[in-house]
């Protein structure tokens, strides 16, 4: 029966996304410039280039498109149905708080998911016709760990919808997480570098400042979903193998920073739910 | 054995006699308002002495401090319409809510069909089926979808859906999102969605809400054919005729504290609220105002072209009509207005709705 209500609410969720124009916009708008990102890498090198060639201009795309995405998909999933009066109704029958969360992550999880692969999936094809001997599984690969951090970045508007009391208030908090995650932490990792000493400047204009990637610095892309999207990328698609790196980070640890990231705002925001009055 | 019953459309109380497990047709003398009259044994009636469905035991919850519930209690009988009243912001929704779990309370009890809500959740929902004040669906689907995704829920069938479109007049905009439906339409849904897996237990806050006079008459009469069928109402609304025209009983809110709970015609004798006679005169004079004035057990007369408004007991409506003929008043027409709830209302609360 439980599985069958979290069933219910997260295919009621993606009927309804479905049927939102923004969303249907968005989700073309992916796909679209996911091609173009992909054909406008390999400009370059005369045509359409590899794929792993090509996963670091999509993945800049991640960053910034998906991101903002999955935020608008679920921020205002809880809040919103409150706002509106339809929450009331549905609390009023015999669902516990615990499946409405998890049957709307299901079901916008499942939204982002399909955009992703329509995307992604589009372009490998695409590509996959163009470019022999392509790397199929590092491609798969690069598609679920992008489907990790969009799941991520949903499970922390969800904890925002849950959180915040006012639907206006978790939509200006979304679009905070967003450029904290994509702009202002890369500003901040400079600040502290400088502070700490740790990019040495020197008095010739004409010489490059000396970066001396301290551990700390590594340790920080735990704590931004996005970099360790970008660790797992480095680590599994694209098998750098800078061995500058400190021991705690690799694969398997950014990986676990990125499911951390997943599961713990989803959490909270089901212990915000269950103590919120409706 | 006798019987009296009350007239559910005017409150007029029928006395009848029959046998024991007969049931006879009636009809209401005052507004011929047609029904069935069920002569019970005693041994059926113990069996349905009615165990509270709703049940609410010192219940209190307070908003920053400041107590919108204060210690409130009250039961709501099986087959009962409970009128809920009271000034905004006198804890009516907050009480609702507290009801259905959607707000956590500071302390009391409650219990719906012996199921406590927060202990036993799940199981005390099943059996209430809710019309919140503000209905809201999911407008990019349409009416059925919304309420498919709401059967599954309540575990009720698509045929029962697609039925119950069509029995709110719904039918016509089946394709059509709830996102284009008007305010009258998405009220008729919010109520459709209510009686969802036919619940023992409804609670309507506001039903008429925003409807225009069909739409608060369609909801009236649902209402009665919903009582008729033997399910527990709560009914919450500002329209204190429409509450009065379908409660059994009535609780007044006032502050955050439950100041009276009993049937209409209890309160109003209670209060020693007196019915208003209305006389209708062929001709009018100054005697005849005087000859109703002098009678002692007359508290008030008002005349208004040709009626004279007397306010009295209903023991006094003889000397009344009396003194009239004496005066040399030809009288017309005569009625007589029971106490309104507004005057109950109004005497509770100190406060207009």
């Amino acid at each position: 029966m439980i599985q069958n209500i979290i069933f219910s609410i997260a295919k009621k969720e993606i009927m309804d996304n479905i049927r939102n124009k923004w969303i249907i916009v968005m989700s073309i708008s992916f796909a679209v410039l996911t091609l173009l990102v992909s054909y406008a890498g390999s400009i370059g090198s005369g045509g359409w280039q590899d794929l792993s060639g090509t996963v670091e201009g999509m993945s800049v795309l991640v960053n910034y498109f998906l991101t903002i995405i999955a935020l608008m998909l679920s921020y205002s999933a809880i809040i919103g149905e409150i706002e509106r009066g339809s929450m009331s109704a549905l609390i009023s029958l015999p669902v516990k708080r615990l499946e409405i969360i998890l049957g709307k992550f299901l079901g916008l999880g499942a939204v982002l998911t399909f955009t992703i692969l329509v995307g992604f999936g589009v372009a490998g094809i695409v590509i996959g016709t163009m470019v022999p001997n392509v790397d199929y599984w590092r491609y798969l690969l690069f598609i679920g760990a992008t489907v990790l951090v969009g799941l991520v970045f949903l499970s922390i508007g969800m904890l925002l919808s849950c959180l915040l009391k006012k639907r206006s208030t978790a939509m200006g908090s979304a679009i905070f997480v967003f450029f904290l995650f994509t702009i202002i932490w890369g500003l901040i990792l400079a600040a502290l570098l400088i502070v700490t000493g740790n990019i040495q400047f020197s008095s010739d204009p004409n010489v490059a400042p000396v970066l001396k990637n301290p551990d700390w610095q590594y340790a920080m892309n735990f704590l931004n979903p996005l970099s360790a999207y970008g660790g797992i990328i480095k680590f599994n698609v694209l098998s750098s193998t800078d061995a500058t790196y400190p021991a705690f980070y690799n694969s398997v640890n950014v990986f676990i920073a990125l499911l951390i990231w997943l599961f713990a705002p989803l959490i909270v925001a089901y212990w915000a739910f269950k103590n919120k009055d409706i | 054995m006798k019987i009296t019953v009350i007239c559910p459309n005017c409150k007029n109380q029928i006395t009848i006699e029959g046998e024991e497990g007969e049931v006879k047709d009636i009809t209401c003398p005052q507004c011929n308002e047609k029904g069935k009259v069920t002569f019970k044994d005693k041994k059926t009636e113990e069996a349905e002495i009615k165990s509270p469905t709703i049940e609410i035991k010192n219940l209190t919850k307070a908003y920053n401090g400041t107590k919108a519930v204060n210690n409130i209690s009250f039961s709501i009988e099986k087959g009962e319409v409970f009128g809920f009243l009271g000034p905004n912001g006198a804890g009516k929704t907050t009480t609702i809510k507290s009801i259905l779990g959607l707000i956590k309370i500071d302390s009391g009890e409650i219990k719906i069909n012996n199921f406590d809500i927060h202990l036993l959740e799940k199981e005390a929902k099943k059996n209430v089926g809710y019309m919140p004040e503000k209905v809201a669906f999911y407008n990019n689907l349409t009416g059925l979808q919304n309420l498919y995704f709401y059967a599954e829920m309540k575990g009720a069938s698509r045929e029962e859906c697609k039925n119950l479109i069509e029995e709110f007049g719904l039918g016509d905009s089946t394709n059509k999102k709830v996102g284009k439906y008007s305010k009258g339409m998405v009220q008729r849904l919010g109520m459709a969605r209510a009686i969802l897996g036919n619940p023992p237990i409804l609670i309507l806050d506001e039903p008429s809400s925003g409807l225009d006079p069909s739409g608060v008459l369609q909801i009236k009469n649902k209402i009665r054919e919903l009582k008729q069928k033997g399910i527990t109402i709560f009914v919450s609304s500002h329209i204190l005729s429409e509450i009065q025209e379908v409660s059994d009983r009535v609780g007044i809110i006032n502050r955050g504290t439950l100041v009276a709970k009993d049937s209409v015609y209890a309160l109003s004798k209670k209060l020693n609220l007196k019915p208003r006679m209305i006389v209708e005169l062929k001709n009018i004079s100054k005697d005849i105002e005087n000859a109703v004035k002098n009678i002692k057990q007359v508290d008030e007369v008002k005349i208004h072209e040709n009626k004279i408004f007397i306010l009295c007991d209903s023991k006094t409506k003889a000397k009344v009509i009396l003194a009239i003929a004496k005066a040399g008043g030809n009288i017309i027409n005569l009625t007589t207005l029971e106490p309104t709830l507004e005057e109950i209302f109004m005497r509770y609360t100190g406060d207009a709705v």
